[in-house]
């Protein structure tokens, strides 16, 4: 992985001053400035000058002004220059907590809807797909670290912290006898999570020929 | 002297009832795991456990939670030195030093030192509390806005100042900060600002999911772009107890950091964060050698941990008696309070005498019992510390997730944080350090009301801020230390310069 490091001078003048970091800092306040006083243009001003739009006001031209200061350092002297980030890593992270958001209850978005599957299924789906945001993923460990890490939350949140978080999609309720509290779904799906964590643990082939490696 | 006593008796009658006991020690003990894991800050952790303290008297429950908060102080400071992880924002200098004698193979000292320093200071702060509460109730009684203001413009500069990297982004940070709160509807007029007529952002940005995108997730996306840089240290703890040389170097620190630390603390707005910036600050301008702080300097440790917790303990003053939170945290305890039915002012003090002084005394019996959690235990934070991080940030993200999502239930909100961790990640690679934003963010709103309440008195003349001569002082200090700061960058800068 490459990381940043200041340019020499001989070289940085050649680069284009996209690739300053400086340069894109202080693009980025300097829109955020922008936005921010035309966000609040439209808000009360009392007559003694005191509103809700003094503050950000000020805060929006100090920020422009720190954008401008940026910005006029990049062109008259070459900073940091960007190296293109990995972003396969930060990708599957932003995937992963968007799996999650939309599987643990359900959501229905522009006509697509996903069904609610609870911690049960949510967890080991985020768990799996941000796994391999590392170059050093392994599939055997991930996926025991996935159901077993999943069956510890259902019991430590769902079951002994009480949080009101979906555990279990409707579907597999149904077919749980209807005599049995939630708590004992709960319970037993957790066990069942925790003994297949165990089992791809100890019998995966080769995991713990290559662990030891 | 007698009513000295009498508090004081009165407090440990109350924090010495078994129930309150274990309700203590449970308290500590999920704040330390909670500050120990990173990702698992103790304000969601509150946040979550908010709902089960309903069934407990509102003295219990008060403690439980204060013992998470200062719990998690301590856990905090182990991840900051094992992980360089800060695990809250006043933990943030710790992970200067610490962390460094960790790599040098000391992390026991540093751990050891930290848990005595804290446990000191906290010991000083409650007598302080003891002492001083009544009388000091009047003097932050006679801050105005106009003086809160300038207090609060000084806790951002401090934040600058010690920020790493450029001065100005770190500004630019922190205006970005406060900004980012000012989001939501306007409590004087009713009026909506930058919400992009949303009704998700009417009530504002929520600090936790925040906190969680830029401290949660854009930390694990940092980590995964940097592998040389993630930190879980792989050298022995080292031996535990600090040796004749090290308590002397650290004693003075600790003493030093103990009086900041509760000075700073009892000032309202400013609490637990600013207290180590400070200490550290000063422990690098005494220093003989300052080039060792940043490598290693065991006062860099025992300061700043020292004043953290003692400002920890002593800005419990500004919230019973004026009902202002210096962070997050303390907003929280706030709503606590008020769930109980206690109003947050300077009645606390006088209507629930128990309340007040045996949360206060807790705090002592909690500092006790978190140095024997701490010291003896550490071989099995140690142990959670030392699972590969491959397998560390799924479990990372999958806690954020639970929390966020417990919290209000919104899927939503789970994604508002893998954006605000994008957003996170994105400002890092720009070369913006995250933590002096979150800080203008607390601050934010309390800065925006004390600001407006002073020039509506002032009748809009900006000038107001001068002429208090307490506001004047504070922003002359302010002033001082940015000049201060920006002088040794630029002389940092021509260094690179020659040598590249």
């Amino acid at each position: 992985m490459k990381t940043d490091r200041p340019t020499s001078n001989s070289k940085a003048r050649l680069l284009p001053i996209i690739q300053d970091q400086n340069f894109a800092a202080g693009l980025l306040l300097v829109a955020i400035a922008i936005s921010a006083y035309a966000l609040t243009r439209d808000l009360a001003r009392p007559s003694n000058g005191v509103g809700p739009a003094t503050l950000p006001e000020w805060l929006s031209l100090a920020l422009g002004v720190s954008g401008a200061a940026l910005l006029t350092a990049a062109i008259y002297k070459p900073g940091v220059r960007f190296e293109r980030a990995m972003l396969r890593g930060p990708a599957l992270i932003i995937l992963a907590v968007l799996m999650f958001a939309s599987t643990i209850r359900g959501v229905s978005f522009a006509g697509v809807s996903i069904p609610g599957l609870g911690l049960l299924f949510a967890g080991p789906v985020a768990i799996m797909i941000s796994g391999y945001a590392s170059p050093d993923v392994r599939f055997d460990q991930l996926l025991g670290l996935a159901l077993g890490l999943t069956a510890f939350c259902m019991l430590l949140f769902g079951d002994l912290l009480n949080l009101p978080i979906p555990i279990l999609p409707q579907p597999l309720v149904d077919l749980l006898p209807a005599s049995w509290s939630a708590k004992a779904d709960l319970r037993l799906s957790a066990a069942a999570l925790g003994a297949a964590a165990v089992l791809i643990l100890v019998a995966w082939p080769n995991s713990t020929r290559r662990s030891s490696t | 002297m007698t009513d000295f006593l009498a508090n004081l008796s009165l407090g440990f009658s109350v924090a010495f009832v078994p129930t309150n006991l274990v309700l203590a020690f449970l308290g500590c003990l999920v704040g330390t795991l909670v500050g120990v894991l990173p990702g698992v800050g103790p304000l969601a952790t509150i946040a979550m456990l908010l709902p089960i303290t309903f069934g407990v008297d509102p003295v219990g429950a008060l403690i439980m939670l204060a013992g998470i908060y200062y719990g998690a102080q301590y856990g905090g400071s182990t991840t900051a030195i094992l992980v360089n992880m800060p695990g809250e924002a006043s933990s943030v200098v710790t992970a200067l030093d610490g962390h460094q004698m960790a790599k040098q193979g000391r992390a026991g000292v540093a751990l050891a030192i930290a848990a005595i320093g804290s446990f000191f200071a906290g010991t000083v702060a409650t007598l302080l509390i003891a002492l001083l509460a009544a009388p000091l109730t009047r003097v932050a009684l006679v801050f105005g806005p106009t003086e809160y203001f300038s207090l609060m413009v000084v806790g951002l500069v401090f934040a600058v100042v010690l920020a790493s990297g450029s001065v100005l982004k770190a500004i630019a940070m922190i205006l970005l900060g406060v900004l980012l709160s000012l989001v939501g509807t306007d409590l004087e007029t009713g009026e909506e600002r930058m919400t992009f007529g949303l009704s998700m952002l009417s009530d504002g940005i929520d600090f936790t999911i925040l906190a969680m995108g830029i401290f949660g997730i854009a930390e694990i996306m940092r980590n995964l772009t940097q592998t040389d840089n993630r930190d879980v240290i792989r050298q022995h703890i080292g031996r535990l107890l600090p040796d004749k040389e090290d308590f002397r170097s650290s004693c003075r620190p600790v003493l030093r950091g103990t009086a900041l630390g509760a000075i700073l603390g009892i000032l309202p707005g400013s609490g637990a964060v600013l207290a180590p910036f400070a200490s550290y600050a000063l422990e690098k301008k005494l220093a003989e050698q300052p080039g060792r702080f940043g490598r290693g300097a065991i006062e860099g440790v025992a300061g700043p941990e020292s004043a953290n917790n003692a400002a920890a303990q002593t800005s419990f003053i500004p919230l019973l008696t004026l009902g202002i939170p210096p962070n997050a945290v303390m907003a929280l305890m706030i709503g606590a309070m008020t769930i109980h039915g206690i109003v947050p002012g300077p009645q606390v003090m006088t209507k629930n005498p128990a309340m007040f002084w045996g949360m206060i005394a807790s705090m002592w019996v909690g500092n006790l019992m978190l140095l024997v959690i701490n010291l003896p235990l550490v071989g099995i934070w140690v142990r959670l510390l030392k699972v590969p991080y491959r397998l560390m940030f799924p479990a990372i993200l999958m806690f954020c997730c639970i929390g966020i999502y417990s919290i209000n239930s919104l899927p939503t909100d789970v994604m508002l944080i893998a954006l605000f961790g994008f957003v996170g990640f994105a400002l890092i690679r720009m070369g913006f350090e995250p933590a002096p934003m979150l800080l203008g963010f607390v601050l934010g709103r309390l800065l925006e009301e004390n600001l407006r309440r002073a020039l509506s008195i002032s009748r809009g003349s900006p000038a107001t801020f001068l002429e208090h001569p307490i506001s004047a002082s504070l922003l002359m200090v302010a002033a001082v230390l940015i000049v201060l700061a920006m002088l040794p960058s630029i002389r940092r800068g021509r260094d690179t310069a020659f040598t590249e």
